[in-house]
């Protein structure tokens, strides 16, 4: 009884000819796509190419600008090689190109340029502006192909007091990211004229700069920080911290519960669309193509950044785009 | 690999380099092949598989069968083609063989006289290799999910024992009976494992979503318990801290004992710094883990950059542990994996899973030749052939 089964997955040519046109993000600015989404890392001189004429590589290009995310999805015998030169000290020539060539590597250097790009995509207008914009961890692991990388440069923003963490409620991994400015204003525009107006801006002035951590404890409050019990319970009234356990609390969002509920539904949504769909899988250019359902509010490429780098669906790149697959698992 | 060579004939790198990119390179390189096999002799699936430390040359395996099998791995043959066969088992007509499925097997670190092996039937049993019989049995309460003996102890000989329940027991081999019990999980015991780097030092994952780290010899509770959000640390804030969102299933110290990876059901795998417990946020993306007992996964030894092998639903997932990148999903099981083991002497893989088979994963690094009619024949020397030839005509 032999298995002979090969270990190596198919690598498609489809994609890999899309990457190597240089600044195909030129051949963009056609397309009436917001302005914020074009504007990749700064310094970067537009050029013109040859980019093919065929609108839909146009549009597989635009969405690879979209999801960086998807193109180390599936090249194993690649990245082998590069591991074995990298071990024998070989260094190819290829690799030694300019680096502008490529304008997607430029995204992998900012998790803090995707957390802007993802915030453009965020519907104020749908929560009457009383939210902040609220990015998920997910989203940005879809704009930044490595992850470990992605979750040291949020760290490091977290630490400079530049963004907060916040755990949103319905899955225990899922994690939203608030720039604090944002937070602190909206916070307080929500608390304004209320009873535990006091306790709040007390709050945001001593707690939220000294602590950037997901959760609080009880005795670094009463004693690190100098709250009472009735301040607590105030807080917990606003919205402003929510229970995690005996004793400690996370951070939330004052009237997060709407855009949670949204969330969920759309997210279950846009996984319907895939999972009603022949084999299960469809074209990312299909998906983003289809009508936007009822239940989606905040908008199908939010969701869809969101479930690929949620690894919900599997990003396998074919000749004609991206394909978003359901996991058999 | 010539400049490697050369360089290290001169003196001008150090030989553990050579060593180090060649085991990188063949790590890279694994995948299945059809000269190597190994002998199916469970009829259930196999839960645990241990290769012995001193010399790397026989396997035990454990099935859900109750089975226990000692493979020899080393190719005395000189062909090729070479299956690893099965020396002796304990099978289901063995006076003493486990009444369920045996969870998890382990070679005595020092030598492979002796073996232990524990089992759903509550039991934990210490095996004489040369006549298979029991050389002495623990009894529990409750069913015993997985044991582990310390690989580098020389000063004490105990066996930390996990069980549904969720005292972690330890068993002393030298007295025969339990010598203390370590307090402070609330769930049974998933996964525990001694450090490779300190006697004493020992680690536990638990249903209820902790991994403790424990020195055995202090009497008032655990170190550690790690924190996925590396949040404060204080006391008061122990209970809170959790290591995963979902059950802790397979703990694995690196070879070096400095970090620890541990996978939960929320799908996840993180590396932890064993010295402060601190979350190295390495991430790997999705680890799927659907398993309700304990998972077996392993990491190389010996190469620059080590790798992690993890059972990945009916694949086998590597990555590299530091970087967290994905190398490759090795496919060939036709059901679920339940464990792997690495040997690191010929940089092997073996993974045995529910289909009743271990697999073994050999370094492939050129592409064989094909052999074509012309080079069977010429591989007489042109000199030595006849010219004279056998018609009539002259030749």
């Amino acid at each position: 009884m032999l298995v002979s089964a090969s270990a190596r997955a198919p690598s498609s040519t489809g994609l890999r000819g899309d990457k190597l046109t240089p600044l195909s993000s030129s051949r963009l600015g056609t397309y009436a796509v917001s302005p914020g989404l074009l504007e990749g890392t700064p310094g970067e001189a537009v050029r013109h190419c040859s980019a093919p004429e065929d609108p839909i590589i146009r549009l597989s290009s635009l969405y690879l600008y979209l999801f960086p995310g998807i193109i180390k999805s599936r090249d194993m015998s690649r990245k082998r090689h590069r591991l074995v030169s990298e071990t024998s000290g070989l260094k190819r020539r290829q690799k030694r190109g300019p680096v502008e060539s490529d304008p997607l590597r430029g995204e992998r250097g900012s998790a803090r340029a995707a957390v802007s790009e993802l915030m453009q995509l965020f519907p104020r207008g749908l929560f009457e502006d009383a939210l902040p914009p609220i990015v998920l961890r997910s989203q940005v692991y879809s704009l930044v192909p490595d992850r470990t990388v992605a979750d040291r440069q949020l760290k490091e923003l977290q630490e400079q007091g530049e963004i907060r963490i916040v755990q949103l409620g319905f899955d225990l991994d899922a994690h939203g990211i608030i720039f604090t400015e944002d937070y602190r204003t909206r916070v307080l525009k929500a608390c304004d004229g209320r009873p535990y107006a006091g306790a709040v801006q007390k709050f945001l002035a001593s707690v939220l700069p000294a602590c950037g951590d997901l959760s609080f404890q009880q005795d670094q409050m009463t004693q690190t920080f100098g709250f009472r019990d009735s301040e607590i319970t105030h807080l917990v009234n606003a919205g402003v911290l929510t229970v995690r356990d005996a004793g400690s609390w996370w951070l939330a969002v004052p009237g997060a519960g709407r855009f949670i509920k949204y969330f969920v539904k759309g997210r279950q949504a846009v996984l319907g669309m895939v999972r009603k769909a022949k084999y299960r899988e469809l074209l990312l250019s299909e998906l983003l193509g289809r009508r936007t359902p009822a239940m989606v509010r905040l908008g199908l490429t939010y969701h869809v950044h969101d479930l690929i780098g949620a690894q919900l669906v599997d990003c396998i790149s074919t000749t004609s785009g991206t394909l978003l697959r359901l996991p058999e698992t | 690999m010539l400049g490697f060579l050369s360089a290290r004939q001169t003196g001008l790198e150090d030989p553990l380099r050579l060593r180090r990119a060649a085991s990188t390179r063949r790590v890279l390189g694994l995948e299945l092949n059809k000269d190597r096999d190994v002998e199916r002799i469970h009829g259930g699936g196999i839960n645990t598989l241990d290769i012995e430390p001193v010399e790397g040359r026989y396997m035990l395996s454990g099935g859900s069968d109750g089975v226990i099998v000692l493979y020899d791995l080393e190719n005395s043959s000189r062909q090729p083609y070479y299956t690893c066969k099965a020396v002796c088992s304990v099978d289901r007509y063995h006076p003493d063989v486990h009444k369920y499925s045996v969870e998890t097997v382990q070679w005595y670190p020092h030598d492979t006289g002796m073996f232990t092996s524990s089992s759903f039937d509550k039991t934990l049993k210490v095996w004489d290799t040369n006549t298979l019989q029991t050389a002495d049995v623990f009894n529990f309460e409750e069913t015993v999910y997985s044991h582990h003996m310390s690989p580098v102890s020389t000063k004490h000989c105990l066996v930390a024992v996990g069980t549904r329940g969720p005292k972690v027991q330890l068993c002393d081999l030298k007295s025969g009976s339990c010598s203390h019990i370590l307090q402070g999980h609330r769930q049974e015991i998933l996964a525990v494992s001694w450090s490779p780097r300190y006697d004493y030092i020992l680690a536990t994952a638990s249903a209820d979503s902790r991994v403790k780290l424990w020195d055995v010899r202090r009497a008032s509770g655990c170190l550690i318990t790690l924190d996925q959000h590396n949040g404060e640390k204080s006391q008061a804030v122990e209970s809170a801290n959790t290591a995963h969102n979902g059950k802790v299933n397979g703990l694995c110290f690196t070879s070096d004992g400095l970090h620890l990876l541990t996978v939960g059901t929320d799908n996840r795998m993180r590396l932890w710094n064993s010295f402060n417990g601190e979350n190295t946020l390495v991430n790997y993306g999705k680890v799927c883990n659907n398993s309700k007992k304990g998972l077996k996964f392993t990491v190389s030894c010996g190469c620059s950059s080590e790798f992690v092998f993890v059972p990945y639903g009916s694949t086998v997932a590597v990555y590299t542990v530091y970087s967290g990148e994905q190398i490759t999903m090795l496919k060939g099981h036709y059901k679920s994996v339940d464990c792997c083991v690495f040997q690191s002497h010929f940089q092997e893989l073996y993974s045995g899973s529910r289909d009743c088979n271990i697999l073994a994963w050999v370094p492939s690094l050129y592409e064989p030749v094909p052999d074509d009619d012309e080079t069977t024949k010429s591989q007489l020397n042109p000199a030595f052939e006849d010219a004279w030839s056998s018609s009539d005509e002259e030749g």
